[in-house]
């Protein structure tokens, strides 16, 4: 125990005196809505709209309450229907094709007349979670099951792509991957998997819409087309970097407020941030986006429930792609694709559905 | 208790941190590039984002405004608003020009040639004005619905108005674009570059009094072009007042002779050098070529033959004819080649020595026996194409020279300097030896000679001065503060009776009952004054009547006088291009003049 590298942990570990009387873990609800509100501030700010705060409020606080139900839950009892809701799940992902929304140029957003929501939010949020139930009915996985999640997975993956939303795709993928990768599938699979991912690669860059393909090239040199593909990635680093230190201030950040960044309020809300607050601000975001991850990891790390491990596992892994990605493209070190920063962007399904994935987790904590 | 305890469950877990450990790699590779944008190089990106958002832009400087010399006011600036685009803020061009002449009911084609146009040389950042002097109707459709157009904006600006038009014309001359010549010229100009500048008259040659001082402003405006607010404001300066030392009465009604007929006038204080009157016919309206922007319209106005923007008065260069008379005679007396009493036979035709060709006077069988006074009273040409054979071109041009002949007045650079012919000259110019038919001719003021109205007048200033050489001048006050009266030089006769003499000659052109100009004898005020006849072309007799029938050919009728004598306050010349005779046409208007301003004085 002394000898091995990862002990550190323990030393952090959440109470763990009581077996039976379940904790609160209050960290990570206070996080959770420190995000939440910090955002609400930010999308404000970035849309001078108060119509779009209170409506993202309203989401909120909804989401809230879900979470809260969901954490007092118990997700033995719950397991059967995480089981099936995958159906439903993959139903809209369907409907989605069939019916989308008429508002927008993509098919992601099925339009309910008062609001608008998106399947693929749901889908990668209900996957891991049917995956994981599907995966642990028996005491030990069969190689059968996990075949069939992957085969599963590979068609939600391609459904979602074709709406076209590329970024939404890559967590899909990682949604139905992650449960199936977690519960053991071999290495070798894994790394076969990795390498014929990689051969494909100039598939996938022929498949590619010719904006996705723009928008990759635009990474590389983005001040070759200032006004044209570039022009979202350098108004986002001029924001990030003349924010400085301590930011221009709330509200006060001229890039943002006088809309030199598109869709300032949704992907890129993260430079809107880092302009107002500066690195100072970025320090303590990225400290609160850490002790959110790290008790949600312990959660995972000290169960002792296989299907509960795999979930709050992968739904933690899922929240830090979306961070890391998010963040990486808004200061160009990725291309842009549309992955909205957890519980901070503009957006109603996907702030639900986090609130959601942490009152899941929530639950799983009962049987630590 | 170490996650790792449990050997069976631990799987999982290593699985988990093997899966989260990419996503931690890249999210340290982004603080870093965060480090790197904020920390590191956030100067760069400051900077970047200020010029985002901050434009400066320039304010124009309102203009001076000129005033006559009782303080009326002649030159004033209109307000007017003009539609300023921002090219950079324009997406589509097709579809902002398609907005703009739709909004506005103009044409399409011209809003587009003018969008090409103007844009040229200019950088893509910089704001330019599309439509100039929008009317009440268009300022009310742009200002509803140019919230919804990017790029454009009202902007006033000034422009320049002369309020009495073409009887000012010639003095105030007009503005225009700076040209890249100008900017050759003058680097300094390239800060005004959005102005306009004085390009002819007293625009042009106080045009830096005039013109005052740019004014800044930077401007915080949104990513789609929208003023936030301004951040700085320097107000432009406005140009100094000028005060001319013109009288707009006395030019007024001098003017209204001139009409339909071609010539000059210039009326100037013998005493001070203020001009009180300049005339130059025809004339133009200054405030056609204020406002506009290309030369295809007003290319009517340069083509037209009698050149109604060329300054007759500076820069019309005449035979003096006539009027040099009495500065011949004066050389003559100061060369003492002649006394003032000598007689000389005068009958009508005059020969030279070893040449059987006559120099005729303008009178079929002279004049008679003439001493000097009766030569210049009855404007004997005999009698001076003698002066001047005896005096040679080598004292006549140096004594003619004094008096600022063959030289620029002083007034302004952009006048001509008339021709004073000497040997060198001719040899240098036409490219022959100097001849003594060339002195004769000289004798009366025809021949090479030729000089500008303005140059005429001063030397008559200068004569009624008795020898003081005043500098003309236009300008009484700059922004309140009065010019000084420029005199440096003074003429010396060796007999100082000979300035007493030869007025009392020019008395007697107008007074005498012989005089040429006796029409405007009026004993109340008294006039010294010369008639001349400058013939336009040398011809003999014959041709002579032939030609008269085409008026432009007729002779050009030249008066020159100043009074009243006892205090000479003005000195007037009239020249009327193909007029005649000078007594019949330009001598009245000169009585005019005086008359008027001596009144005036009063």
């Amino acid at each position: 125990m002394k000898n091995n590298p990862l002990s550190f942990s323990v030393n952090l570990k959440i109470d763990k005196s009581s077996n039976n009387t379940p904790q609160f873990d209050y960290w990570i609800l206070f996080s959770v809505i420190f995000l939440c509100s910090f955002g609400l501030a930010m999308i404000y700010s970035s849309s001078n709209s108060l119509e779009m705060t209170i409506r993202q409020g309203t989401y909120f606080f909804l989401g809230l309450l879900g979470m809260l139900l969901l954490a007092f839950s118990n997700f033995r009892k719950m397991e059967v229907f995480y089981l099936h809701s995958f159906w439903p799940a993959f139903f809209l992902l369907i409907i989605v094709l069939l019916f989308p929304s008429e508002n927008s140029k993509t098919n992601r957003w099925i339009d309910l007349g008062l609001f608008t929501f998106q399947p693929s939010e749901l889908m990668r949020f209900i996957l891991p979670i049917s995956a994981a139930s599907f995966l642990t009915k028996n005491l030990k996985t069969k190689m059968k099951d996990m075949w069939f999640v992957i085969f599963v997975t590979l068609i939600c993956f391609y459904l979602v792509a074709i709406q076209p939303d590329l970024g939404t795709s890559i967590i899909i993928l990682l949604a139905g991957l992650l449960p199936v990768i977690i519960s053991g599938f071999p290495w070798i699979y894994i790394f076969f998997g990795g390498f014929l991912v990689t051969l494909s690669l100039p598939l996938i860059w022929i498949s590619l819409y010719d904006y996705q393909k723009q928008r990759i090239l635009t990474l590389f040199n983005p001040e070759a087309d200032v006004y044209g593909a570039g022009w979202n990635i350098v108004q986002s680093k001029i924001a990030v970097g003349s924010g400085g230190l301590f930011g221009k201030g709330f509200l006060n950040g001229s890039q943002s407020q006088l809309n030199f960044i598109p869709e300032s309020h949704s992907d890129f809300i993260f430079s809107v941030i880092a302009e107002e607050f500066g690195l100072l601000g970025i320090s303590i975001l990225f400290f609160i986006y850490g002790i959110l991850i790290y008790r949600l990891l312990m959660v995972s790390f000290y169960s002792s429930n296989k299907f509960a491990k795999i979930v709050s596992g992968t739904l933690s892994i899922i929240l830090l792609a979306y961070i890391s990605i998010n963040i990486s493209m808004v200061i160009g070190l990725l291309p842009v694709v549309g992955m909205p920063l957890p519980f901070l962007s503009q957006g109603g399904t996907a702030l639900i559905v986090n609130l959601l994935t942490i009152g899941i987790i929530l639950s799983l904590r009962k049987e630590v | 208790m170490s996650i790792f305890e449990n050997k069976k469950d631990s799987i999982e877990t290593y699985r988990i941190i093997v899966f989260l450990s990419p996503f931690l790699i890249l999210l340290f590779f982004a603080f870093l590039q965060i480090l790197n944008l904020s920390y590191f190089n956030s100067n760069i990106y400051k900077t970047q984002s200020d010029s985002n958002r901050l434009y400066q832009s320039k304010i124009a400087p309102q203009r001076g405004f000129i005033f006559d010399t009782k303080n009326t006011l002649l030159v004033e600036n209109n307000i007017q608003q003009d539609l300023e685009i921002n090219p950079s803020f324009i997406e589509n061009p097709r579809v902002f020009l398609k907005q703009i002449s739709d909004l506005l009911d103009l044409n399409f084609e011209k809003i587009e040639s003018d969008f090409y146009v103007r844009a040229t040389g200019k950088s893509s950042q910089e704001p330019y004005i599309l439509i100039k002097d929008l009317n009440e109707q268009q300022i009310a459709k742009l200002s509803v619905n140019l919230k919804k157009i990017k790029g454009a904006e009202i902007v006033s600006s000034f422009s320049r108005n002369v309020i009495h038009k073409d009887i000012m014309a010639p003095v105030i001359g007009y503005v225009g674009n700076i040209s890249r010549e100008d900017i050759f010229n003058n680097p300094e100009l390239t800060k005004f570059k959005s102005l306009k500048i004085g390009k002819t008259g007293v625009e042009k040659d106080f045009d830096s009094i005039l013109r005052g001082n740019m004014g800044y402003r930077i401007q915080e405006r949104d990513s789609y072009g929208k003023l936030i607010r301004n951040i700085s404001i320097e107000p432009p300066l406005k140009g100094k007042d000028l005060k001319l030392s013109i009288d707009l009465d006395l030019q007024k009604k001098l003017f209204s002779d001139f009409k339909g007929r071609k010539g000059a006038l210039v009326a100037i204080e013998p005493r001070t050098g203020l001009i009180r009157a300049l005339i130059s016919s025809p004339t133009y309206d200054p405030n056609l070529l204020n406002s506009i922007n290309d030369y295809e319209e007003v290319k009517s106005l340069l083509a037209d033959k009698d050149s109604p923007l060329f300054n007759r008065a500076l820069s019309g260069q005449y035979p003096p004819a006539s009027t040099l008379k009495p500065f011949v005679g004066m050389a003559a007396l100061e060369a003492e080649t002649i006394s003032w009493e000598k007689r000389i036979v005068d009958s009508g035709e005059y020969f030279v020595e070893g040449d059987d060709r006559p120099y005729k006077g303008w009178k079929e069988g002279g004049h008679g026996n003439v001493d000097m006074k009766k030569a210049i009273i009855e404007s004997s040409d005999v009698y001076f194409y003698a002066l001047a054979y005896d005096l040679t071109i080598n004292n006549l041009s140096p004594f003619l020279e004094k008096f600022g002949y063959g030289k620029q007045s002083g007034l302004t650079e952009n006048e001509a300097k008339g021709i004073l012919p000497s040997r060198k000259w001719k040899l240098g110019y036409i490219g022959e030896a100097w001849f003594k038919g060339d002195t004769i001719n000289m004798g009366i003021g025809q021949g090479y000679i030729t000089a500008t109205p303005i140059q005429i007048a001063l030397a008559y200033a200068t004569l009624a001065n008795r020898g003081e050489i005043v500098k003309p001048r236009i300008i009484e006050k700059i922004g309140g503060v009065s010019t000084e009266k420029v005199s440096n030089l003074n003429i010396s006769l060796s007999d100082n009776q000979n300035w007493k003499r030869i007025e009392e000659a020019l008395l007697g052109v107008v007074e005498a009952s012989n005089g040429t100009a006796n029409n405007i004898y009026d004993r109340n005020i008294r006039i010294a004054g010369k008639t001349g006849t400058a013939q336009v072309k040398s011809i003999g007799e014959t041709e002579y009547k032939f030609l008269r029938e085409d008026e432009s050919l007729r002779d050009h009728a030249l008066f020159v006088g100043y009074g009243p004598v006892e205090d000479p306050k003005l000195v007037v010349v009239a020249i009327i291009e193909n007029g005649e005779s000078g007594s019949t046409v330009a001598a009245p208007l000169v009585r005019k003049a005086i008359n008027l301003y001596s009144k005036n004085e009063k």
